[in-house]
């Protein structure tokens, strides 16, 4: 599987999902505490109201539903202030006295900030929300419960449970009221946990917006930067991929990027290898010529000695060894002129003058060179007119010819094929024969490169003839390909040339 | 008495070798190694054939300033460039520094001889006045085939030895296709197909600079030229 830089990437940004983490444990540490507090608080409200009411006899005179006087009533009305529900339970577990709500009155809500706005559907969909719509009755069997009891006990006691439609839960806290060294009530003060809610879902609401926002930042600026240097890469990858055609030559040389990072290196010895390449192939290319250059004098002395020679009186036996020094530069011969064709013909397509001519022509009479071989030749009815050098196409085509005659194997014909295609003309020449070798493939038409296996005595060959034909291809604006048949019983070189459509031209 | 052949060539092997040649054929030769002295000899006397290499020791284009100053004592003298070059370039050069022909090293001596005695020829019947001609005629074309002086509706064609040869091969036989092998044993040229199609290049251009209709010379592809007149 193909896993691009920017998906690496992204998959590392994944690492910042430990800020949202770190966020809510320490909220819910946070909501811990508050719940402590809470419980510390409404315990100290009860024992404050317990204290309030130690050693007063007309406590007891309370019931509850009935208006009460003198200082119980100025004790009570003030306890109904507060925001919770007290209640006072005496030892038979009547209800004495219940003031106070559950329920919060409304308005004091604070407005929310920009950010909690902006993350309140968020939120919403994970959080809580205390409602102020529940059930705040204060069930029977919550007068006589356990906290009740405690406190009727002597002991203190809180405890968290739901409301009765368990749409919110409750905190209660109990003290005893002491009357002597009895315990003659016990008071219970109620609390929603609303409060401690709303600060909670407030810290998760801003825990929440602020690593989504350092998430998004983060996590973009990470995409912004890999997908920078991917583009890079891809730009580099592009320039290295155009930069050298399918013949491993160099096209263009790559520029180099100014860039004072790694990949400013890399682009820069991307470009030194592809000049060196370049100069490399030059050489190659340039070494026919220069080797034939270089090898003509030497040769020259030899001949010239050779003439000397014969004009000589010899003794009889001098004559074999005269014959076989002719035999070894007649073939030093054919490779200089080989050589020097090559050579020869960089320089002409470099100056050729182009005209308009009819591709028929010339591919019609490619088999007259070869008396002796079957030729199936295949033009189409129209014209194909191509912009070039007519007497450049037919050398070219005589090398694909002379080419496919030494690789034919068996009796069947070569199969000479010209046919417009879109916009070109495709030339195929095609022989029965050795499939291609696979290393060579792309290197074919070269300079110097052969595939032949080495046979003593034969014809010397430089590898030059399907460079040339590659120097033709290119003059006629085209490119040379070698293929192995699709059934793969010989091979198919294919030349394609663009068609010349305007006569004026 | 012997002609005398210039040879001015910096490899001292191949110097003595053509030198030895050219003696054995009968001809009286001077050889020099660089320009400076080829020069010197040449103002004492100059020769009846120079042989001329492009390069000579340091100076890559010494042959073709020594050709400017022959072409400048004599019109008439006949020089051969012989050399490793083969670049159409060089051979352009050649040819208009007032050469009479090109030969590359890897040319045989026969080829060498051919040329010389061809334009030996030439050069005494230029002197003599004008006798029996061998003339062959074309239509517009006519070939004089002493003095290698070739016309085309009268008006004088400047072909080098080695192209009134081919332009013969092909007109001896109108209509018949001459492949390049019979056309190289015409002109008495060892060289690649390429560079026959480079002299029959030349060849229509230098018809074609005195009659701009002139389409004579046909390409038979794969095969080789025509002359259809």
């Amino acid at each position: 599987m193909r896993l691009t830089l920017r998906a690496q990437v992204v998959l590392v940004a994944l690492v910042l999902t430990v800020i949202p983490l770190v966020g809510y444990v320490h909220v819910k540490q946070m909501e811990r505490l508050l719940r402590e507090g809470q419980e510390q608080a409404l315990l100290a409200t009860a024992r404050a109201i317990a204290t309030a009411l130690h050693d007063r006899p007309q406590l007891l005179e309370l019931r509850a539903g009935e208006p009460a006087s003198g200082e119980m009533a100025l004790i009570l009305r003030s306890l109904a202030r507060a925001e919770s529900r007290i209640w006072i339970v005496d030892r038979d577990q009547r209800l004495l006295a219940l003031v106070g709500d559950l329920k919060k009155r409304a308005g004091t809500e604070e407005p929310p900030d920009l950010l909690t706005r902006f993350v309140h559907p968020v939120a919403a969909l994970v959080l809580e929300r205390p409602t102020e719509d529940f059930d705040d009755s204060l069930p029977e069997a919550e007068i006589g419960g356990s906290v009740a009891a405690s406190a009727l006990q002597g002991v203190p006691a809180r405890r968290w449970r739901q409301s009765p439609d368990s749409r919110a839960v409750i905190l209660s806290a109990s003290h005893p009221v002491w009357s002597g060294d009895d315990v003659v009530a016990a008071v219970v003060a109620e609390e929603t946990t609303h409060a401690t809610r709303s600060a909670y879902n407030r810290a998760m609401e801003q825990v929440i917006g602020l690593t989504l926002i350092a998430f998004v930042a983060g996590a973009l600026a990470l995409l912004l930067f890999a997908s920078r240097i991917s583009t890079r890469l891809v730009r580099l990858r592009d320039e290295a991929e155009a930069a050298i055609d399918l013949q491993g030559r160099v096209r263009k040389p790559l520029a180099g990027s100014a860039a004072r990072d790694e990949i400013g290196d890399l682009s820069r010895s991307f470009s030194t290898v592809l000049a060196r390449l370049g100069e490399y192939n030059r050489y190659l290319e340039a070494m026919a010529g220069r080797l034939s250059h270089e090898l003509r004098t030497p040769i020259a002395v030899v001949r010239s000695s050779l003439e000397n020679l014969r004009l000589q009186l010899l003794p009889a036996e001098a004559g074999v060894y005269l014959a076989r020094a002719n035999d070894g530069l007649k073939r030093l011969d054919t490779i200089l002129t080989r050589m020097s064709e090559a050579t020869r013909l960089e320089s002409l397509v470099r100056e050729h003058p182009r005209e308009r001519f009819d591709a028929r022509d010339v591919v019609r009479g490619a088999a007259l060179a070869h008396p002796g071989k079957r030729f199936e030749i295949d033009v189409p009815e129209a014209t194909v007119w191509l912009r070039g050098a007519p007497e450049l196409y037919a050398q070219m085509l005589d090398k694909l010819v002379a080419n496919a005659v030494d690789f034919a194997t068996g009796d069947e014909p070569i199969r000479i094929r010209l046919e417009p295609r879109g916009a070109d003309a495709a030339l195929t020449v095609s022989n029965r024969g050795p499939r291609l070798p696979q290393s060579m493939a792309g290197k074919l038409f070269e300079s110097m490169v052969s595939v032949r296996a080495r046979e003593s005595g034969a014809e010397p060959h430089l590898g030059l003839g399907l460079y040339i034909v590659r120097l033709i291809a290119e003059f006629h604006g085209g490119t040379a390909q070698a293929l192995d048949r699709e059934d793969g019983s010989g091979v198919v070189i294919k030349i394609t040339t663009p068609l010349n459509s305007d006569p004026g031209s | 008495m012997a002609r005398t052949v210039a040879i001015v060539e910096d490899d001292a092997a191949i110097r003595a070798n053509y030198a030895d040649i050219l003696k054995k054929h009968g001809y009286q030769v001077s050889a020099y190694g660089d320009r400076k002295s080829a020069t010197a000899g040449f103002r004492t006397r100059l020769p009846d054939l120079a042989l001329l290499d492009i390069g000579l020791g340091d100076e890559p284009d010494g042959g073709f300033t020594l050709c400017r100053e022959l072409r400048a004592m004599s019109a008439a003298l006949p020089i051969i460039f012989l050399t490793a070059r083969d670049s159409d370039f060089d051979l352009v050069s050649g040819l208009r520094m007032g050469a009479d022909d090109y030969l590359t090293k890897d040319a045989g001596m026969p080829q060498l001889l051919a040329r010389i005695s061809a334009l030996f020829r030439r050069a005494d019947l230029l002197r003599e006045p004008p006798a029996a001609e061998e003339v062959l005629e074309r239509g517009p074309l006519r070939l004089d085939m002493k003095r290698f002086h070739a016309s085309w509706r009268d008006a004088p064609v400047d072909l080098t030895l080695t192209e009134f040869w081919l332009v013969h091969s092909l007109a001896r036989y109108p209509g018949h296709v001459k492949d390049r092998e019979s056309l190289m044993r015409d002109a008495h040229i060892v060289v690649d197909d390429s560079t026959i199609t480079s002299h029959v290049k030349r060849i229509r251009r230098k018809f074609q600079a005195v009659d701009g209709a002139f389409n004579v010379i046909d390409s038979v592809y794969g095969l080789g030229y025509r002359w259809n007149g």
